[in-house]
């Protein structure tokens, strides 16, 4: 697959605060990629080197191969941090501004403002506008160009459920048209949901790279509930049980490789237990995510 | 080029306060040079009244050729309200972070001085095409007989006047890259006169100016000042300087770009 961002070593000093450390990354076509980290740990600092609007102290990155200029810019639609607008523009003419920058056809910005769902409001002055549908602005924005790529950075910060809900249904509609797609976020559900990949970042090193769906594998949690006395002697003695934890009332058992819900439910019927409660959960990201982030002390 | 131009021009139309400010200075500068002469009708019947008796015929304000350089001095003085238009055009871009938006979404940051420094050209050839038009009309109407032979003496004051405002508004573009913030670029702007004033007072003591008095006229704002000399002092019977000087120009010249090379430094090094 086409490698669509590479970076080689990249870092950002702040006088003594290393903001970003050497950082290595690769991201290729139709990859939704997700970069995830706590507060401060570099994510914006690194996107805004990619974007031209931080100067790296060191290291070097490419855009689709080559050494990044301004014209690469322009291929790529990009909000990082929070909406930036002229607040006295409407909303259409903001667009209008942004298409001149980029060379995009103004054809365009009817359809990316039906996109975003803000055809009604596109003559209203930018600063009469809520913070969802600032949000939604800014996403019209970036895919004005009808960009290769697509960098996002907290989406959907300070949104509403439903803002947040809307957000992500753009954000999947534009990964199922092929687009690649970088997601800065500390929302790990929302990351899980949307990505195929993912990064973790911790003060500016990367500590994790990988595909999102190999987040579950190997380990699985069966949670169970039965009215009997000695459950957790019994579930001791389940061969496939590594271990169990009680936790809300329900046990939690961390299974063996190689067994599953069904092995634990038959196990439990012969012994005479019908279960009232049988659940497999994956580990999450957010799970994973804390592990990454305490088994590397930086 | 004009595609720049178009990025800010598009920037500014739909701002109101762009339309406000310069409104204000166009129909102050227009009116201004416009109206002298009534403004010297009334000081002389004012003078009347108090039996002093002024006789207008002999100020020669508006008359080919000494108008170009009269209303060129005069409209020297309105451009510090272009300059904090200037000011504010840039300072926003960093106040709203737009600036940095115009970065992410393709232009370099040197497109983004050039879109500004262009703007500011065509301001500084509206206002000598302003002051051209109504030196014509003011000239015609006034002047009692046009002898053509004189007619287009001193008016390479317009090519300095050009350099004037332009120089200025260049520093006022750098000061506003500089500060970032519109209230104190403004204020910086406005004691910049006076700051210079004070840096040769000391510089130039009175034991020390034979020598090196030759040096004043390389301060940058004494530079922009040098271009168009003041004419008036022709009228009480003295000498005045009635051409551009070419090293007066040549030094305005040298502020302009450096202005907009320091202007260009600190973008291209700051994180934006």
């Amino acid at each position: 697959m086409e490698t669509v961002l590479s970076t080689d070593k990249l870092t950002k000093h702040f006088g003594k605060l290393c903001a970003v450390n050497q950082l290595d990354l690769e991201v290729k076509r139709g990859q939704v990629f997700g970069m995830l980290g706590p507060n401060g740990s570099g994510k914006t600092t690194t996107l805004g080197m990619l974007m031209g609007v931080v100067n790296p102290s060191a290291g070097s990155f490419s855009w689709f191969g080559e050494p990044a200029t301004h014209h690469t810019r322009k291929k790529i639609g990009a909000v990082l941090e929070h909406p930036i607008f002229y607040p006295y523009l409407s909303g259409q003419k903001n667009l209008e501004l942004n298409a001149l920058i980029k060379g995009a056809d103004p054809a365009n910005i009817a359809k990316v403002l039906e996109i975003v769902e803000l055809t009604a409001r596109k003559d209203d002055k930018y600063q009469t506008y809520s913070l969802g549908m600032k949000q939604r602005l800014a996403i019209a924005s970036a895919l004005v160009s009808d960009p290769i790529i697509l960098i996002l950075d907290e989406p959907t910060n300070g949104l509403d459920p439903m803002g947040i809900a809307e957000i992500r249904e753009i954000i999947k509609r534009i990964a199922a048209d092929g687009k690649t797609i970088i997601l800065a976020s500390h929302l790990l559900d929302e990351v899980q949901k949307v990505c195929t990949h993912f990064a973790v970042l911790k003060r500016g090193n990367l500590m994790h790279i990988g595909p999102v769906d190999d987040v579950g594998k190997g380990e699985e949690i069966v949670e169970v509930q039965a009215y009997h006395d000695d459950l957790s002697i019994l579930l001791q003695e389940f061969v496939g049980s590594a271990s169990i934890k009680k936790e809300n009332g329900l046990f939690e058992v961390m299974m063996k490789e190689g067994y599953h819900a069904k092995d634990l439910n038959r196990f439990l019927f012969d012994k005479g237990i019908v279960a009232s409660h049988l659940h497999t959960r994956q580990k999450s990201l957010e799970k994973q995510f804390l592990e990454i982030l305490a088994d590397h002390k930086v | 080029m004009l595609h720049l131009l178009k990025i800010d021009l598009k920037k500014m139309t739909n701002y109101r306060t762009f339309w406000v400010i310069c409104g204000l200075y166009f129909l102050t500068l227009g009116f201004t040079t416009a109206s002298g002469m009534e403004i010297l009708k009334w000081l002389a019947s004012k003078g009347a009244e108090f039996g002093a008796s002024i006789n207008i015929n002999r100020v020669p304000l508006y008359h080919f050729p000494d108008i170009w350089q009269n209303l060129i001095w005069i409209s020297g003085l309105f451009k510090i309200v272009l300059a904090v238009m200037v000011v504010i055009s840039i300072t926003n871009e960093y106040q709203y972070r737009t600036l940095r938006q115009n970065v992410i979404d393709g232009m370099s940051r040197w497109e983004f001085l050039q879109s500004k420094i262009l703007t500011n050209v065509l301001l500084s050839l509206v206002s000598v095409t302003m002051i051209l038009v109504i030196a014509l009309f003011t000239g015609f109407i006034y002047t009692p007989e046009i002898e053509w032979n004189y007619f287009f003496v001193g008016s390479e004051f317009f090519i300095a006047y050009f350099i004037e405002v332009f120089s200025f508004l260049s520093f006022a573009l750098m000061l506003g890259v500089l500060i970032k913030r519109s209230g104190l670029t403004i204020v910086m702007l406005m004691l910049a006169s006076m700051i210079e004033a004070i840096i040769k007072i000391n510089i130039f003591r009175s034991g020390v100016e034979d020598q090196i008095g030759w040096l004043k006229q390389f301060f940058p704002l004494e530079s922009i000042t040098n271009l168009v000399p003041l004419p008036f002092a022709r009228y009480a019977l003295q000498e005045i300087q009635d051409y551009v000087a070419l090293s007066a120009v040549a030094i305005a010249i040298g502020w302009t770009v450096l202005f907009n090379y320091f202007a260009y430094l600190k973008l291209k090094k700051s994180d934006i």
